[in-house]
C-alpha cells in the first residue's frame, strides 16, 4: 500500500486518472471514485465544519445518508451547495469547496462556539434570544443566519436544462442490491414491464461494496451477470443515478435522475437532472438497511466512520481509511469489517465488541484527525481511524410517506416497515431480513407477479446478530446523536426534562433529525436515548414523521423546463401577425397576447389610445376580439339549455339574430356576459368574456351532466376556429361593404343585432354580427383562423380611404367606460344583475341558474352598491381606480365607506377623466358630490356621481 | 372555398426544415407538419352514440371524449351533411394545428409531456387520447408503431412547438 490507495482491487479504473480540486488544492483520483473516496485515498479526512460548534468533521458514511461531508460544487450559475461528497462522482476538473468555515477549513474562527458550548445547548435559540422581542428580527436572527447555516446558493441563473417526465411499469423496484436484482430478474424473465431504479451511479447495491458469494461466484460477478441479462430484455428499464424520493397516492413515485451531474458541463441538448413521476402497478422497496453510529465521546472526529463505509471504501474504491484501525461494534458487522480490512492489507489494532467486553470506547482522541481511543478502563489505543457499528436500520422511509408508522423489531434492533398493502411491499434487509439468502428469497417472492416463486441461487450468509448499545454514558467528550445539527446525547434527556417528551417535540427542541440528512443515521439512537430517559420502550416513543423527499431535490428538477419564457404557454390570436406588423404593443390577458395599443412616432400608451378612440369615433377603427370565448351550442334542446343557463330568455331569439345574455352563478351573483347568436333553429354561437371562457365551459358541462342530463344538447369550444375583428365607427358600414359579397349592409338587410353567415372577398365564408361594445355603429367579423391576418389586412385596405385605425384593448376599454358598459371591474364576483343596472334582464317567466338565490333579501337590498358613473368635481382633476367614496362631510373610515371606483379612463370625447363606481344606493344619488379617498396615494378629492353612460346616452351613434 | 384562399399555418415561419439537436446518427424523431386540412368535432346526439359510431366507420374518426370524435380530412359541410340527425358537428379545421412525430424515441419524447402510458400494449395503433403536455391541452393518436399525430389549439401551437422540439434535442430530430 502506497499512501492510502490500496495496491489492488476496487471498482476503479486505474488507467483513467482524474484531476480535481478541494478548497483550491489539486488532487488526483480515478474513474469510478466518489469525491469522498478520492479524498480518503489522498488522506484527506477533514471535509467540513459542523453546523453549531464548527467542529472539524470528516466523512461518516459511503452513501446518501452522509451528514458531514457536505461540499459546494462548481462555480457561478452551476454552483451547488450541500452536496454529499459520498454521492459525488469524480470527474476531471471537478472543483469542490468545504462549507461553513471562515476563513479556512483548517482554521475556523467559528470554532470558538465550541468553547461557549454551554450557551448553545438544545433550545438555545428559544432561550437566549427571546428578549427584547424586537431584537429577534433585527439582530439575533440575521446574526444566527450568518453564523450558522450550511452552503450558499449562487445568485446567478442556472445555465443548465432540467426536464420532467412520466414513466409507467408493472413493477417498480427501488434498490438494485441482491434483493432488487433478484426481484428484477424474476419479474423480467416473466415478461413483466419493470423499472429498476437506484440512487447510485452503478447498479448492484451492496454487492459492489461487500465480499459475498452467490451461485459459486463472487457477489459482484453475479450482479454483473444479472445486470447484463436485464439490459438485454426489452421489458426492462434500468435507471441508475435515480433517487426515488417519494411515494404518493395512486402508487405514484417521485424520482429524480441525475443525468449529467457526473460531467463537468452537460451537453447543450441534455438536461442536468430529470424529474420523473413513475406510475407503478406494484412496487418493491428493496432499499436495504443503513448502518448506525454508536453514540460515544468524540464519535465525530475525522477518521471515525461507519464500519460498513470503511469496508466499502476498501472493497469498492481501494481506499484505506487509515493505517491502523480500531473497530467498535455491538454486532457482527465489526468482525466482518476487520476481516475485509485485513484482507486488503490494512492493520486492525483492536476490535471492541460491546457484547464481549465491558471496556468500551469512552473517548476518541484527536482534533482534525483521530490519534487514538480511550477505553472505559483508561487504556489508550493509538490508531488513526475508528470503524463503528451500532446495528442496522432498515431504510423504511418511502413506505411511511403516506402516514403509516414503522414498527420496532427487537430481534434486529431496528424499525421495520409497516404493511401498506400488496401494491407496495418491502423485501430483503429493508424488510428486516438481514441475511443474504433471505434477501434473494424475498426478492424472488416480490418479483413474482403470479404463479410459483422460482428457486433462488445458493449463497454464503454472513452472521447477523446484534445486542443494542446506544450511548456510552461514561463518555467525557461530546457524544453526537445527530452530526449535522450538532445534537448530542445529553440534549435528549434535557428535552425530556423540559417537557418535550414526545419524539416530534424533542426533534424540534434538539433539532436532531432535521436538515439535509433528516436523521438517517442518528434518529434511532435519539429515539433510544429518549426512551431510556423517559422509561419508555422504542415502540412507545416511536419515530418522527417520514415525509418526501428522501434526499434533497433541486428546485431546478421540480421546475423542469417551465422556466423563463416557458414558464407558461403563450397563446396568440389569429390576428397576431397583422397586429405585430403594425407595431402593436401586446399585453398578457390570461395566456393570450392581446394587442394593447398601436403607438405611432413615440406615442405613449395614453396618447396612442386617445388617438385610436378619436379615429374610431370619428371614422372607423378595427380591433382584434378573437380572444372572446366562443362556444358552439347545438341540438334539439339547445334553446332550453340556454334559457336555463342565462337569466334572460333565448327561446324568443330568431335565427340570424344576436342577443346580449347575462349568466348568474348558482348563488345569484353575476357570472359572465356576452352575446349569443342563433345561427339556425338548433344551432347557437355563445360568446363569453376572455377571462371566463374555460370557466363557462366547465359550468355548462356541470349543469348538463349533473342537473339536466335529459337535455339533448351538444356544445364545444370553437374559440380557436375563428379570427374575429370588431370594425367600429361611422364609416364601419362603408368599409365592410367593400369586402362583403352579394349583400347590401343597410338597416333593413342587416339591422342592429343581425348575425349571419356572409361571403367576403369573393367567396370566403365568414360570419358577420352587428354588435357593439364601443357604442359606435359596429360589426364583428369572424373568419376561419388561418385567414385572420389576411382578412384584417384586407379590411385595413378597404378602410384606408376612411382613415381606418387599428385600436387595442386600451382604446376598447376607454370606449366601454365612456359608454358605461360593465366589464371585469364590475363583473367582479360580488355584483348582482340589479347592481349592474341589468335587473330587468332577469326573466320572471322561466327558471334559470341563480334565480332562487338572487331573490334573497340581501341581494335585493336597495342600499346595495350599484354601478354609477363618477367624474371629478373639478373637470380638470383626476380620479383613480380603487379610490373609496365617502359622503361629502365624512372623514375616511371603514364605517363611512359608500363604495369605490371600479374603472376609470381619460375620455378623449369629454376631455376629462370619467369612471364607473359601485356606490351604496347609487342610482338615486346621481348629481351628489362625494369625497374620493385614495388610501394608497393618500389623496382626498371631490367627485360627482352621475349616470354611468358618459357618452351618447341616446345611442344615436349606435344606430346611425 | 379551399382553393381560393391560401391557408397559413401559424407554424409556417417557425418549423424550419432540417436536422437539429444531438447527432447520434439516425434522428431520434422526425417532426412533420401536414398541409392544413379539415377537422370536425362530432358529438353524438342523445341516444345516437351507437349509430354514430357505426356511421363513423367510413371516416377517419378519432375518439375525443365520451361519444365525441374528431373527424379528419373531410370538410365540415360533408361531415355534417352525412351525420345529420346523429350528431352535432363543429368545424375545427382552422382551430387546431397538427404535428406528426415519428421515430425510435417518440415515446420518450411524449413521456416528457403526458402522464399517459404510450406503451403499445396500453396504447395501440388507432387509439387516441386527450391529455396535457407542457400545460397545453393536446389530442394525440397513435398512427403507427413509432408514429403519432398530435393536434393542439392553434393559439398554443408556437409555444408547444418550441417545447416539444426542445424535448427531442437529446435524441436529435429532423423537421420535414
Amino acid at each position: 500500500m502506497t499512501g492510502f490507495r490500496l495496491d489492488k482491487g476496487g471498482l476503479i479504473d486505474r488507467t483513467t486518472t482524474l484531476n480535481f480540486s478541494f478548497d483550491g488544492k489539486v488532487f488526483t483520483g480515478f474513474q469510478g471514485d466518489t469525491l469522498a473516496s478520492a479524498l480518503i485515498a489522498n488522506n484527506v479526512h477533514l471535509m467540513g465544519r459542523s453546523f453549531k460548534y464548527h467542529r472539524p468533521r470528516g466523512v461518516i458514511s459511503a452513501g446518501s445518508s452522509e451528514p458531514n461531508a457536505l461540499v459546494t460544487l462548481r462555480e457561478g450559475g452551476r454552483q451547488e451547495a450541500n452536496t454529499r461528497a459520498t454521492m459525488v462522482e469524480l470527474y476531471d476538473g471537478l472543483a469542490a469547496r468545504s462549507q461553513n468555515r471562515w476563513p479556512s477549513l483548517n482554521f475556523d474562527v467559528g470554532a470558538v462556539n465550541s468553547l461557549a458550548s454551554h450557551m448553545f445547548v438544545a433550545g438555545f435559540y428559544y432561550k437566549t434570544f427571546m428578549w427584547p422581542k424586537s431584537f429577534w428580527e433585527k439582530i439575533y436572527e440575521p446574526l444566527i443566519r450568518r453564523a450558522a447555516g450550511l452552503g450558499h446558493a449562487s445568485k446567478e441563473a442556472d445555465p443548465d436544462k432540467y426536464e420532467k417526465a412520466y414513466a409507467h411499469c408493472d413493477l417498480l423496484i427501488i434498490g438494485s442490491g441482491p434483493t432488487g436484482l433478484m426481484a428484477a430478474l424474476t419479474a423480467a424473465r416473466a415478461g413483466v414491464r419493470i423499472i429498476l431504479a437506484d440512487e447510485s451511479a452503478a447498479l448492484g447495491g451492496s454487492l459492489l461494496n461487500e465480499n459475498e458469494e452467490i451461485d459459486s461466484v463472487s457477489g459482484l460477478d453475479w450482479a454483473l451477470a444479472a445486470l447484463s441479462e436485464l439490459r438485454s430484455l426489452p421489458n426492462v428499464t434500468l435507471m441508475p443515478r435515480t433517487t426515488v424520493f417519494g411515494w404518493y397516492d395512486g402508487n405514484v413515485f417521485g424520482a429524480v435522475e441525475r443525468v449529467n451531474d457526473h460531467v463537468a458541463e452537460p451537453s447543450p441538448y441534455e438536461p442536468r437532472q430529470r424529474y420523473t413521476r413513475i406510475f407503478a402497478r406494484r412496487a418493491v422497496m428493496a432499499t436495504g438497511a443503513e448502518e448506525r453510529p454508536i453514540v460515544f465521546g468524540g464519535n465525530d472526529v475525522p477518521g471515525v466512520m461507519l464500519a460498513s463505509a470503511m469496508r466499502t471504501y476498501a472493497n469498492r474504491y481501494a481506499a484505506a481509511a487509515g493505517k491502523s484501525i480500531v473497530v467498535f461494534t455491538n454486532n457482527d458487522s465489526g468482525k466482518r469489517t476487520a476481516s475485509d480490512l485485513r484482507r486488503a492489507g490494512v492493520h486492525v489494532e483492536a476490535i471492541i465488541d460491546s457484547r464481549k467486553t465491558a471496556h468500551l470506547i469512552v473517548d476518541v482522541k484527536g482534533g482534525k484527525r483521530v490519534t487514538g481511543v480511550e477505553l472505559g478502563n483508561h487504556r489508550s489505543i493509538p490508531c488513526d481511524a475508528v470503524a463503528m457499528s451500532g446495528g442496522w436500520s432498515p431504510i423504511v422511509n418511502l413506505m411511511c410517506h403516506r402516514g403509516a408508522k414503522p414498527l420496532w423489531n427487537e430481534s434486529i434492533a431496528g424499525f421495520v416497515p409497516p404493511d401498506v398493502g400488496s401494491a407496495f411491499v418491502a423485501a430483503g434487509s429493508a424488510a428486516g431480513h438481514m441475511l443474504l439468502s433471505e434477501c434473494l428469497a424475498d426478492g424472488a417472492r416480490a418479483g413474482t407477479m403470479k404463479g410459483r416463486v422460482p428457486a433462488v441461487p445458493k449463497c454464503r450468509d454472513e452472521r447477523f446478530a446484534v445486542t443494542p448499545l446506544w450511548w456510552v454514558k461514561e463518555s467525557t467528550g461530546k457524544a453526537f446523536v445527530d452530526y449535522q445539527n450538532d445534537a448530542t446525547a445529553k440534549d435528549l434527556p434535557l428535552a425530556a426534562r423540559e417537557g418535550y417528551r414526545d419524539i416530534e417535540l424533542a426533534k424540534r427542541y434538539t433539532t436532531a433529525g432535521m436538515a439535509t440528512d433528516q436523521g438517517k443515521l442518528g434518529n434511532v439512537n435519539a429515539i433510544a436515548i429518549l426512551a431510556d430517559a423517559t422509561g419508555r420502550t422504542m415502540d412507545q416513543v416511536g419515530t418522527t414523521t417520514f415525509r418526501p423527499y428522501y434526499t434533497p431535490v433541486s428546485f431546478g428538477a421540480l421546475a423542469g423546463p417551465f422556466v423563463r419564457h416557458h414558464f407558461q404557454p403563450v397563446r396568440k390570436t389569429p390576428l397576431h401577425d397583422w397586429a405585430y406588423e403594425l407595431g402593436a404593443t401586446f399585453v398578457e390577458a390570461g395566456l393570450w397576447m392581446r394587442s394593447s395599443w398601436f403607438p405611432m412616432d413615440g406615442e405613449d400608451w395614453l396618447a396612442a389610445a386617445t388617438r385610436e378612440v378619436l379615429a374610431t369615433r370619428s371614422g372607423v377603427g378595427i380591433c382584434d376580439v378573437s380572444t372572446l370565448g366562443k362556444i358552439d351550442v347545438q341540438g334539439p334542446d339547445a334553446t332550453e339549455f340556454l334559457n336555463r343557463l342565462y337569466c334572460n330568455t333565448f327561446s324568443t331569439l330568431a335565427a340570424g339574430r344576436a342577443r346580449y345574455g347575462l349568466m348568474l352563478r348558482e348563488d345569484g351573483i353575476v357570472f359572465d356576459d356576452g352575446t349569443t347568436s342563433r345561427l339556425a333553429e338548433d344551432h347557437f354561437l355563445m360568446t363569453t368574456t376572455t377571462a371566463n371562457a374555460a370557466r363557462v365551459m366547465a359550468h355548462m358541462e356541470f349543469c348538463h351532466q349533473a342537473h339536466w342530463p335529459d337535455l339533448d344538447v351538444q356544445y364545444v369550444s370553437v374559440t380557436e376556429q375563428w379570427g374575429q375583428m370588431a370594425i367600429a365607427g361611422p364609416k364601419a358600414r362603408a368599409t365592410l361593404q367593400k369586402i362583403v359579397d352579394d349583400i347590401t349592409l343597410d338597416d333593413t338587410s342587416f339591422p342592429y343585432l343581425a348575425a349571419r353567415p356572409v361571403s367576403i372577398l369573393g367567396g370566403m365564408q365568414a360570419r358577420l354580427f352587428r354588435i357593439s361594445f364601443s357604442g359606435e355603429h359596429a360589426y364583428e367579423l369572424a373568419v376561419p383562423a388561418d385567414y385572420g391576418s389576411m382578412v384584417a389586412r384586407a379590411v385595413m385596405q378597404a378602410g384606408q380611404e376612411f382613415g381606418i385605425t387599428p385600436y387595442g384593448v386600451e382604446a376598447l376599454s376607454i370606449m366601454r367606460i365612456e359608454k358605461g358598459h360593465v366589464a371585469g371591474g364590475e363583473l367582479n364576483g360580488t355584483t348582482t344583475a340589479g347592481d349592474l343596472g341589468l335587473g330587468k334582464m332577469m326573466s320572471t317567466k322561466k327558471d334559470y341558474v341563480g334565480r332562487m338565490m338572487a331573490q334573497r333579501e340581501g341581494l335585493q337590498d336597495p342600499n346595495r352598491q350599484c354601478v354609477v358613473g363618477i367624474r371629478p368635481y373639478d373637470p380638470k382633476g383626476k380620479i383613480r381606480s380603487g379610490a373609496h367614496i365617502l359622503n361629502k362631510g365624512d372623514a375616511a373610515s371603514m364605517a363611512a365607506d359608500q363604495g369605490y371606483i371600479s374603472s376609470v379612463a381619460w375620455s378623449p370625447m369629454l376631455e376629462m377623466w370619467v369612471g364607473l363606481a359601485l356606490v351604496a344606493n347609487g342610482r338615486s344619488r346621481h348629481g351628489e358630490i362625494v369625497k374620493l379617498f385614495d388610501g394608497i396615494r393618500n389623496t382626498l378629492t371631490y367627485g360627482v356621481i352621475c349616470d354611468p353612460v358618459h357618452y351618447d346616452r341616446e345611442n344615436i351613434k349606435l344606430h346611425a | 372555398m379551399p382553393d381560393l384562399f391560401i391557408r397559413v399555418s401559424p407554424l409556417s415561419d417557425i418549423a424550419i426544415q432540417g436536422r437539429f439537436g444531438a447527432d447520434h446518427g439516425v434522428p431520434g424523431v422526425m417532426f412533420s407538419l401536414p398541409a392544413p386540412s379539415h377537422m370536425v368535432t362530432v358529438i353524438a346526439r342523445k341516444g345516437k352514440a351507437k349509430a354514430l359510431a357505426q356511421a363513423l366507420k367510413n371516416f377517419d374518426a378519432r375518439w375525443a371524449g365520451p361519444d365525441q370524435y374528431f373527424v379528419w380530412g373531410e370538410p365540415y359541410e360533408t361531415v355534417s351533411g352525412k351525420l345529420k340527425g346523429l350528431a352535432s358537428c363543429s368545424d375545427q379545421s382552422h382551430g387546431r394545428v397538427v404535428i406528426g412525430i415519428v421515430g425510435p424515441h417518440v415515446r420518450q419524447v411524449l413521456a416528457k409531456g403526458s402522464p399517459i402510458d404510450f406503451h403499445p400494449a396500453e396504447f395501440p395503433v388507432g387509439k387516441s387520447a386527450l391529455t396535457q403536455m407542457a400545460h397545453v391541452g393536446v389530442h394525440v393518436t397513435r398512427v403507427g408503431a413509432d408514429a403519432f399525430e398530435i393536434s393542439v389549439f392553434r393559439g398554443f401551437s408556437e409555444s408547444f412547438w418550441e417545447w416539444i422540439t426542445e424535448q427531442a434535442e437529446e435524441f436529435g430530430y429532423q423537421v420535414t
